[in-house]
């Protein structure tokens, strides 16, 4: 089943929590709602489950208009990141809830939730008690709950917040499968910018009641509409220095520590502008200080992340960087060294309204090699 | 002067009657290097957070002693250590703004006021909180008050900074600039830091050594390095390290000249006999069982493998995480490019000699790293 949700806005009294807001999953699709808390994500769940009516603005499932019906009769499954279990029901009983309201066969439930069940890894907790399992496992049960009533959309609210780290890992790497392989149309919403990216078919990047990008993981991170989004997006955050692009004789070009860079553009109207280059630590590596376009830098620390060598460094004109690189490969720990720019994956934004300036050919950079 | 800033040798802590109440800290001993920065990891209940209270002087010592820069002080008050703390609870006044809770600090320091809010602009600049210094601590955010705490910390002189969970808070764009300059602030000036923290990725980012706890019981001390290159036990192989290293139960035999290893589902992991240290061999084939470990960034993709198929690609920006069906299990790789790969595909994997973790499925306690067995 699709969702369309069309020009919905929703106002708290005075406080305009949704603001003229449409969106379009295709069915058997994972929309990703990704955006700060505050930024109204989860009053979108809630309209599109039936708690609460949009002031203004259509919310149409498999081409059907829900104003009007009921949560209960809109085919909608949920999980939250607070789980929210019933805790007198052991774990079977929790995921055969939805399939009990709706009187189905005893043997059928049975299996239907053992089938389920093993997929999630919990048949072995099935007799347990929501208080004798683990956070994992609690979380696990919702989701199995949610799924069991097949539903045509599912909501998931942060469904992975309040799950250890380790887990975290191993169910961002399980959990877009398994709903896959269900067939339902889902609305994700996480506030962790690799959740987004692992799940998402598309991304909605949502702040103050507005959807300010929808894209594919690779539109959200190689070509962020905006500042903001593209600081969402990556760890560490990418690197933004203000820039004044010039005109030269091999086309457009900013000066960076007083090395020429060419830009990613071929506006000849944003010379002279006051712009801001983004620049990826992944973008950045050292290099001899002889090379072309070696920028000398200050080495002040390296911290390791994640397989990955993080290293902090200072331009000659006191501007912080960050670069990135593979864990294990050489580089300097600290003191003087040089830097170079792939030129080939830099952005370039526009100073006053922060909007990406967009690029002469989109889609080189990141190809799969 | 002792070359050690810090000293906890065997320390227990019960709460309740000694040998009788809940043992929450089993004989640990610590040394720390001056100008080191020492991490205490575990989940919670490890008793990582109460060795920290102990040290500050928050909780006494059940049996055993601690001292700071020489001096025993496990048996004064926490304000007679001459450390500085950044802890939960140990909070901002309320009265005050940020920059005085922060010059507050300095104040017995005998430094001019001229000084202090120099001290006071640059450590606020680091933290990224000079548009908070003239808030109340209730009127700005958890990140923002663990900051202002942080700050109020660092900026004063001390033996030791003790930092408990410092940048649980902080929201996740800055973490890693962060990390990178509380680093450097703390490695120009030759401070000595105690960090506790539930996250690995942390203690790897800023630690000199990491002690991993659990249980009440120290399970390593050593550089990130050493932990990741030979992790004294399962628990510690599969705690510090993200993604997790992967662990396989396998059964070792030696037949001409290959070690075989037989896994899960009946499949053969063939090395030379030459790759692995003779008493290593011996061993292994002498057990019943064994588990084999390899960390997700050794597996590569590499003709003439061992086979297995992919359950999902996910590219996350500058990095990709596969993870596929394999020996009856799961396995992950982690690969810095974007690949083209999908559910379902078939792949070819290697796993190098040297890169393999061989434990004790009994005790947990690791028998090798690569080809030698550990001592």
């Amino acid at each position: 089943m699709s969702l369309t949700l069309n020009k919905i806005s929703k106002s708290f009294k005075d406080d305009v929590v949704l603001d003229d807001l449409s969106l379009e999953v295709p069915t058997g699709k994972t929309l990703v709602l990704f955006g700060p808390s505050g930024a109204g994500k989860t009053v979108l769940l809630r309209l599109i489950a039936g708690v609460i009516e949009p002031d203004v603005g259509d919310i149409i499932i498999g081409g059907c208009n829900m104003e009007g019906v009921e949560p209960e009769d809109r085919g909608i499954g949920m999980a939250f990141q607070n789980f929210a279990l019933f805790p007198h029901l052991s774990a079977l009983d929790n995921i055969a809830s939805p399939l009990a309201a709706r009187r189905q066969d005893k043997s059928n439930i049975q299996s239907g939730v053992e089938k389920l069940a093993r997929l999630l890894k919990i048949d072995h907790v099935l007799g347990h008690k929501p208080k004798e399992l683990s956070n994992g496992q609690k979380q696990r049960t919702a989701l199995a709950r949610a799924l069991a009533g097949e539903p045509r959309i599912l909501l998931l609210d942060d469904p992975l917040r309040n799950v250890d780290a380790k887990l975290r890992f191993e169910m961002r790497l399980e959990l877009p499968r398994l709903i896959k392989h269900q067939h339902a149309t889902v609305i994700y919403v996480t506030q962790d910018y690799k959740e987004a990216m692992a799940f998402g078919d598309e991304i909605a990047v949502v702040n103050r009641g507005r959807i300010q990008q929808v894209g594919t993981p690779e539109d959200v991170y190689l070509s962020p509409a905006n500042m903001d989004i593209a600081q969402l997006f990556g760890d560490p955050v990418i690197n933004l220095l203000e820039v004044t692009p010039q005109m030269g004789p091999n086309g457009l070009h900013a000066l960076v520590s007083d090395q020429p860079l060419a830009l990613p553009t071929s506006d000849a109207s944003i010379a002279g502008r006051s712009c801001v280059l983004g620049l990826r630590p992944e973008a950045l590596h050292f290099v001899d200080a002889g090379a072309p376009g070696a920028i000398p830098v200050t080495v002040e620390t390296e911290t390791p992340l994640n397989e990955k060598t993080i290293t902090l460094a200072m331009t000659a004109r006191g501007r912080e960087v960050m670069l990135s690189r593979p864990a294990g490969t050489p580089g300097p720990t600290t003191g003087p060294a040089h830097i170079a720019i792939n030129h080939q994956v830099t952005l370039l934004f526009d100073a006053e309204s922060q909007a990406l300036i967009p690029s002469n050919d989109l889609g080189t950079a990141g190809k799969v090699a | 002067m002792s070359a050690h800033m810090l000293e906890i040798r065997k320390v227990d802590k019960f709460y309740g009657p000694i040998d009788r109440g809940v043992h929450a800290v089993k004989d640990v001993s610590l040394s720390v290097k001056r100008g080191d920065i020492i991490a205490l990891l575990g989940s919670s209940g490890c008793g990582k957070t109460s060795t920290l209270r102990m040290i500050a002087g928050f909780e006494e010592v059940s049996r055993g002693s601690i001292s700071i820069a020489g001096r025993e002080v496990h048996m004064l008050p926490p304000v007679k250590r001459n450390v500085a703390m950044a802890f939960e609870g140990y909070s901002l006044y309320p009265t005050v703004t940020v920059r005085d809770n922060i010059a507050f600090a300095l104040k017995s320091s005998g430094k001019g006021a001229a000084d202090i809010a120099q001290n006071v602009a640059e450590v606020a600049e680091m933290l990224e909180i000079t548009d908070i210094l003239d808030r109340y601590p209730m009127s700005i955010s958890g990140g923002q008050q663990q900051r202002a705490s942080l700050a109020r910390a660092l900026i004063r002189a001390a033996d030791l900074y003790l930092l408990d969970e410092p940048m649980g808070q902080l929201e996740p764009q800055l973490r890693t600039l962060l990390r990178g300059r509380i680093k450097y602030y703390i490695k120009e000036r030759g401070l000595t830091a105690i960090l506790v923290t539930h996250d690995q990725t942390e203690a790897n980012a800023l630690a000199d050594k990491i002690a991993v706890m659990e249980d009440g019981e120290m399970q390593q001390y050593a550089s990130p390095e050493k932990i990741k290159e030979a992790p004294a036990n399962l628990f510690t192989g599969t705690f510090v390290g993200e993604p997790p290293m992967n662990v396989f139960p396998a059964k070792a035999a030696v037949s001409d000249n290959a070690l075989v290893f037989t896994l899960q589902d009946g499949s053969n992991l063939s090395f030379p006999r030459a790759a692995f240290a003779d008493e290593l061999q011996g061993h292994i084939t002498g057990l019943d069982e064994i588990t084999l470990g390899v960390r997700p960034y050794a597996v590569r993709r590499q003709v003439d493998g061992a086979f297995a198929r992919v359950l999902a690609n996910q590219w996350l920006g500058d990095q990709t995480h596969i993870s596929a069906e394999f020996a009856g299990g799961e396995l992950v790789l982690v690969e810095h490019d974007r690949v083209e790969l999908a559910e379902g595909d078939a792949i070819s994997v290697h796993l190098n000699a040297g890169d393999l973790h061989i434990f004790d499925p009994q005790t947990g306690r690791a028998i090798s790293h690569g080809a030698s067995l550990v001592a």
